[in-house]
């Protein structure tokens, strides 16, 4: 044994809430650097994928969401795209316009989530409690839209479940407006407060090369200066008809990471302004299934704005062939591959998230750090331990 | 922001996906609802009454409480409207059994809440300056 490896100590961090869940880290560190950090991922959903092998099509769409509870939305509507593609049916217009409301709400509530946990997990828990609270007005525009707080399973094939309530507009352009006054707020008590910025700035930093290497994907890949998102590099839903920036960040530092969704939160703040100005009038749900329930009903749920199901969404069939769908979710590129064999389940189902994808940056960026600097870096990759274990 | 539960009670957005109420009389026996849930919360139960009353097998859903997830699919495909959402959340059971509703029993509808105390019923407001404001509102 060298003189080296005797000074080498194997250091257990974890498993601890909020900061981590049920995920550990197990680090190897000479003083108070980093030699090599392992993450050891935990396991919470495993088998999501598997389990959707004996499960229907409609019945999924809760499934799925399981994953990623900060951000149910990404995987609903990924995984109803996919199965949109096998049926071959394209939502209507007012439809896409909700879709892409929700999923918005969804990311700034994701963001905010994650800037928050990152507050805690480098000792400020003004901030965590300051981005929890915050969240608060987004989940309830979410909660008045769809019934739920979290688990939304509000996209189904065909459409969504619920019209716009009344009076959403209005209530949704106060938030953001508190939303917009909030955030000086938080740049002058977080962001640009010197502890902040020396905890963070200079901290793990990821190039753009290795960061197009590894496959890293939402945020963390944007902070390293990739316009990469799959809203634009595939748009989908309301998306094309919609005016935002890809926002990118060139450090590729913790600071950046945390930048790049503070100013999502902005850019996702332009959208939902734009979709509740341009969405169309029409019917939510395809006309395919719209025609399939009976007519008094019809007419009882469009004056209610709530879809009812039509029957064959029991026994949903979808055509045998193959489908991919992507969508950029809070923290990512979320795929869904799904086989059908044109039986009620599909044959197979893979998803990839984005933490699944990230996980690789903790042994990445941590060589050679502090100790001190694990959790601001940890913190700062927005690291979603259930997402990445299903 | 914070609520003080359960002195203060949350009103609840119309819509809200809370436990499901079941009308007996104009369920048309469809199965649809037990077959879409996810969970397999909503099963369907021999009424056996019915059954020997009419001569052949009758089934009515009952719901368990311990697995349901509150997806609301189930309301949101029953054909007749026999299922409902309520607004009730907030309900303890002593034991597991007693979260299992069979079809007579889920008829009856939801439980009340027990609060020792008479909660203040608030409304969420959405305000410009302070993000979430609760205001009171009249009993409900
Ligand atoms: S709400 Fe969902 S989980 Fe609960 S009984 Fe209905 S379909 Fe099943
Ligand atoms: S409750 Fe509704 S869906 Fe269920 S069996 Fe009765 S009519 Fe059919």
């Amino acid at each position: 044994m060298s003189s080296m490896e005797e000074r080498e100590i194997e250091l257990l961090i974890g498993p601890q809430h909020p900061a981590s869940g049920h995920m550990r880290l197990v680090a190897k560190v000479d003083g108070d650097v980093v030699v090599e950090l392992r993450p050891n991922i935990g396991y919470v959903h495993r088998s999501v994928e598997k389990l959707a092998e004996v499960k229907k099509y409609l019945q999924i769409i809760p499934l799925v969401e399981r994953p990623s509870l900060a951000d149910t939305t990404a995987n609903n509507l990924a995984y109803v795209m996919a199965v949109e593609k096998l049926l071959g049916i394209d939502p209507p217009e007012r439809a896409k316009y909700l879709r892409t409301l929700l999923a918005e709400i969804n990311r700034i509530h994701s963001h905010l989530y994650g800037l928050g946990i990152h507050g805690v997990m480098i000792g400020s828990s003004t901030a965590y409690m300051w981005c929890f609270g915050d969240r608060e007005p987004f989940l309830e525009l979410a909660q008045e839209l769809t019934g739920a707080r979290l688990t939304y399973s509000y996209i189904i094939p065909g459409g969504v479940r619920r019209d716009l309530p009344a009076g959403f507009g209005e209530r949704a352009e106060r938030v953001l407006r508190y939303m917009e006054n909030r955030m000086k707020d938080y740049f002058d008590l977080y962001f640009n407060n010197p502890v902040v910025r020396a905890r963070l700035e200079g901290v793990g930093v990821l190039s753009r090369d290795d960061a197009i290497r590894l496959g890293v994907t939402g945020p963390n890949l944007r902070a390293s200066g990739v316009a990469y998102d799959v809203r634009r590099a595939e748009p989908y839903a309301a998306y094309p008809e919609l005016e935002f920036d890809v926002v990118t960040e060139q450090a590729g530092d913790s600071f950046a990471r945390v930048m790049v969704r503070v100013r999502e939160i902005v850019e996702s703040m332009r959208i939902i302004r734009q979709v509740l100005r341009k969405i169309p009038e029409g019917p939510i749900l395809h006309e395919n299934y719209e025609k399939l329930i009976p007519p008094k009903l019809r007419e009882e749920m469009k004056r209610r704005g709530m879809v009812k199901f039509p029957s064959v969404f029991a026994n949903l069939r979808v055509p045998a062939g193959e489908a991919i769908s992507r969508v950029e979710g809070g923290r990512g590129e979320v795929v869904f591959h799904i086989v059908s064999d044109g039986k009620l389940s599909p044959y197979r189902m893979r998803m990839v998230t984005p933490s699944f994808r990230n996980v690789i940056l903790f042994e990445h960026l941590t060589r050679g750090v502090r100790v001190a600097d694990i959790p601001a870096i940890y913190g700062s990759l927005d690291y979603f331990p259930p997402e990445a274990d299903r | 922001m914070t609520l003080m539960y359960p002195d203060e009670v949350q009103d609840l957005p119309d819509g809200y996906r809370g436990m499901i109420e079941y009308d007996w009389d104009s369920c048309i026996k469809c199965s649809l609802c037990a077959m879409v849930c996810p969970a397999d919360a909503m099963k369907m139960y021999v009424s056996k009454e019915e059954s020997e009353r009419e001569g052949k097998t009758v089934k009515r859903p009952g719901i368990n409480y311990t697995r349901c997830i509150f997806c609301g699919f189930c309301v949101d495909i029953c054909p007749t409207d026999s299922l409902r959402f309520t607004k009730v959340h907030d309900v303890a059971y002593y034991t597991y059994e007693e979260q299992i509703y069979p079809p007579v029993e889920f008829s009856k509808g939801v439980p009340k809440p027990f609060y020792f105390r008479e909660p203040k019923r608030v409304r969420v407001i959405l305000d410009e300056r302070r993000g979430i404001k609760y205001e009171p509102v009249g009993e409900s």
